[in-house]
């Protein structure tokens, strides 16, 4: 447990300015949908006066953006980024701190097992991204409840805050991975700013022309909100593939990291 | 009981060896010493020993119990000092222990204690930053972070580096104390004056196997015995020279200097002939002894 | 200069995975564009009629779609955020590295002035970034050829890769500027790097409401924003300027702090 509480202590500043950050994205951001909603309004003039088909094919597409829901959802892409890159700064440090602050030595000669320190660690880093989410997800609901003028289901707005956690989970077991395999990553943000660009910029293309294969690379495209907003559940398959992913990569990079030889210093 | 026991220790990094066929008996009491030249395997046996390192083939046991299956156990008594230290930055010298000593399942406060005693002997401010603090010192916080839970067996890597000589003493000192309680050690050094001062026994390793095994004292009697001896006038120096068991002869004017192994006797039957201004009759120390091990090769 | 061929050669795999990932970006954006050739018209004509928010937030920003250039237009956006990620790690990352591998012992030792080291590290790190741009362009134009119907866009790239240039320049001392300045080298590419997402944001915000432009200033972006350089025809000598004295600022900011501060050994 000593390990345990290291860890939390050790992330404590980065953790809270995080959330801060987020926090203040959202609020900001939130704040700017009263200001919206009329420009919604201009849209709605504007769409009364197309062709019946081209209405109808675009009300379908338009329609989940006008609600609050939709505006939030806009800018949830953008945060679920910020927290990506958080989740797998933590999963990179779980394996990597130690090596590049070279104070494995003196970890791994304490009585404790390979497992107890991975296991330690990894309950450490979810811990804090649940109090992350924690912090995200009230401040978000507030404001969005301030804000809102219609109708608020808070089901399928929670439904949507949570896939913010599915994503960091994904990219904590991502990080795992990644630290495991490349010996010496000294940089834990110059590894996963540009990996967690990348799977972003992968999705938003795939977005753009509506390629449904990207949905099964990109963890930020697992969870359709629109599909959420509409059916008030998530799509079974992504589930099942970020929970067999998430598992893989922990298991692998528990079992790398307990046969792995640690040289001595150099 | 023996404390240590290593059968046939292999480890291999992909195709380069580390060491191989290692068999070590550290008997309980016994400061044990392990020397060899740079790269001869000294840190591969003993971060094997801990865990750090997995063996390729071969077993060893540690208080009688397999090291694999056991690690985290054995490690509750054993307390390991690195040459290179290195600590998490943002602590507290103070923090740090106290973090060290949570590993422990002795009682916390006995450790404090003990914490305290050390830090006081080696002169060492608890409240300074691990940042702060210059090689040496944080030498000094790796010495009592390896003691302050009292174990039953030190690994020592090369512990003394940095250590002002004032600090070496009190090092040596605690060492000898916690041996006089029945603490067993295992030395590793490149300081051969301190592995003659404080071993019992000592292991000599060289591209990755186990050259010898001795007793210091053994090995000063059974090797060679240095003469320095200075004429009245010119001597001729083959008779010496001719003599079985003399080696590394020079000679300077009137003065002769050579090792010798063999029947003394032999020796001072010659010296007898001539007139003497001065003779020097010693025992090599370690170093001198050693070196020939480490040389062997570039015969 | 022994220390510019060095960090030339120790960022020389990392450069050749950038450039391998701009490619595959540009291709693969490009590649998209199929899709899109000729069904857009009419959606593209009503889009516009929206309000400016509205577009934004459907990744319409008033580009011609039908057109292959307007089309890299919108995927310009993420390329710029891809660079300038890189940009911005270089540019720490060059010289926070001594102090986070601990070899400042070894280097300033040596004859050789803090000012030196800094200017050596610099051109490398300057060298790695117009490569960059140079494979982005070549892989654009190489693409946007490929993919468009013979419509001329050569113009139109090469002011947008100029104007790329200028923004990885700009964030790339960013980075410099704020490793020269910390003194704990891991917090220099966290430090830098958030600078660079809250521009980022800050231009997203700008984009979504219209009251915000007065930010548009604290965002390198919007100096050098795709449909501006595009539909305007060019740079507008206010943000060239802008850009220019940010630069020089920044270089000094780096080489007087990195001079005068201690070394974190």
């Amino acid at each position: 447990m000593n390990v345990f509480f290291r860890e939390l202590k050790a992330y404590r500043n980065s953790t809270v300015v995080w959330i801060f950050s987020l926090c203040s994205l959202v609020t900001v951001f939130l704040l700017m949908y009263p200001a919206f909603t009329r420009d919604v309004d201009t849209t709605r003039q504007i769409m009364e006066n197309l062709p019946a088909a081209v209405r109808s094919a675009l009300d379908i597409s338009l329609q989940n953006f006008f609600t609050i829901y939709g505006f939030f959802v806009y800018l949830f892409t953008f945060a679920t980024v910020a927290g990506a890159v958080q989740a797998m700064n933590l999963g990179v440090g779980i394996i990597s701190k130690e090596e590049s602050g070279k104070t494995v030595d003196f970890l791994l000669t304490k009585p404790i097992s390979r497992f107890k320190v991975f296991t330690s660690k990894l309950s450490a880093s979810v811990i804090l991204l649940l109090i992350t989410n924690v912090f995200f997800c009230t401040a978000s609901y507030v404001v969005a409840r301030m804000v809102s003028t219609g109708d608020f289901n808070n089901k399928i707005f929670l439904m949507i805050l949570i896939t913010f956690l599915f994503v960091q989970l994904f990219f904590l077991a991502l990080g795992i991975l990644m630290s495991v395999v490349i010996n010496k990553i000294k940089s834990p943000i110059a590894a996963s700013l540009p990996t967690v660009f990348t799977f972003f910029v992968i999705g938003m293309l795939g977005s753009i022309i509506g390629s449904e294969n990207v949905r099964y690379i990109s963890p930020f495209k697992f969870y359709d909100l629109n599909y959420v907003i509409n059916n008030g559940q998530y799509e079974p398959v992504y589930i099942v593939i970020e929970l067999v992913f998430v598992i893989v990569a922990v298991v692998t990079g528990y079992i790398l990291y307990s046969r792995k030889d640690i040289r001595a210093v150099s | 009981m023996n404390i240590i026991e290593t059968k046939k220790l292999t480890k291999y990094y992909g195709k380069s060896l580390g060491i191989s066929d290692v068999d070590l008996v550290v008997k309980e009491g016994e400061i044990f010493g392990f020397i060899g030249p740079n790269g001869a395997g000294k840190s591969t046996t003993i971060r094997t020993l801990l865990g750090l390192v997995h063996p390729t083939s071969g077993s060893a046991t540690i208080f009688g119990k397999d090291i694999t299956k056991f690690g985290p156990e054995i490690k509750e008594e054993i307390g390991y000092l690195p040459s290179e230290v290195f600590y998490y930055d943002d602590m507290r010298v103070i923090d740090l222990l106290k973090y060290s000593g949570s590993f422990y399942k002795k009682n916390q406060s006995v450790i404090l204690k003990k914490i305290k005693e050390l830090a006081e002997y080696l002169d060492l401010d608890l409240k300074k930053k691990i940042d702060d603090l210059s090689y040496g010192n944080k030498k000094k916080v790796g010495i009592i972070q390896g003691l302050l839970h009292e174990p039953k067996l030190i690994i020592l890597d090369e512990p003394t580096g940095g250590l002002d000589p004032l600090m070496q003493q009190r090092f040596f000192d605690l060492l000898r104390e916690e041996n006089k309680k029945g603490v067993t050690i295992l030395f590793s050094s490149h300081i051969l004056g301190e592995v003659q001062k404080l071993c019992d026994r000592v292991a000599i390793i060289k591209n990755g196997k186990i050259v010898k095994i001795e007793n210091i004292k053994d090995l000063a009697k059974n090797t060679h015995k240095r003469f320095k001896l200075e004429f009245f006038g010119k001597v001729d120096y083959r008779q010496f020279t001719d003599l079985e068991g003399v080696s590394d002869l020079t000679t300077k004017d009137n003065n002769v200097s050579f090792l010798f192994k063999g029947d003394i006797n032999k020796v001072t039957k010659i010296i007898a002939e001539f007139d003497l201004v001065n003779l020097l009759v010693e025992e090599p120390d370690l170093e001198e002894i050693f070196m020939h091990y480490y040389q062997t090769d570039k015969k | 200069m022994n220390l510019f061929f060095k960090e030339l050669k120790s960022y020389r795999k990392g450069l050749f995975f950038w450039c391998l990932g701009i490619i595959a970006l540009v291709g693969s954006g490009m590649a998209k564009y199929t899709v899109l050739k000729g069904n857009g018209k009419a959606v593209v004509e009503l889009m516009s009629q929206f309000p400016q928010s509205v577009q934004t937030a459907l990744g319409f920003t008033g580009f011609d779609l039908t057109k292959a250039s307007g089309y890299y237009g919108v995927l310009f956006m993420y390329i710029a955020l891809m660079v300038t990620v890189h940009a911005v790690l270089l540019g720490a990352g060059i010289l926070s590295k001594e102090e986070r591998d601990k070899t400042s012992e070894f280097l300033f030792v040596k004859p050789i002035s803090r000012s030196k080291v800094l200017t050596g590290k610099i051109l490398a790190g300057l060298f790695n970034v117009i490569i960059l741009n140079i494979v982005t362009l070549i892989s654009s134009v190489y693409f946007i050829g490929y993919f468009a119907n013979g419509e001329s866009f050569m113009n139109d790239i090469l002011v947008l890769m100029s104007g790329l240039l200028f923004l990885q320049v700009i964030f790339f001392f960013i980075g410099t500027m704020v490793a020269g300045v910390s003194k704990k080298p891991k917090l220099s590419a966290t430090i830098a790097t958030s600078v660079l997402l809250l521009t980022f944001v800050i231009t997203f915000f700008i984009n979504i409401n219209e009251s915000f432009n007065w930010l548009k200033y604290f965002t390198p972006f919007k100096y050098f924003d795709a449909k501006d350089l595009m539909l305007n025809g060019g740079f507008d000598p206010l943000y060239v300027l802008i850009s220019l004295i940010l630069i020089i600022l920044m270089v000094v900011i780096t080489y007087v702090s990195y001079n005068a501060r201690d070394l974190d050994i």
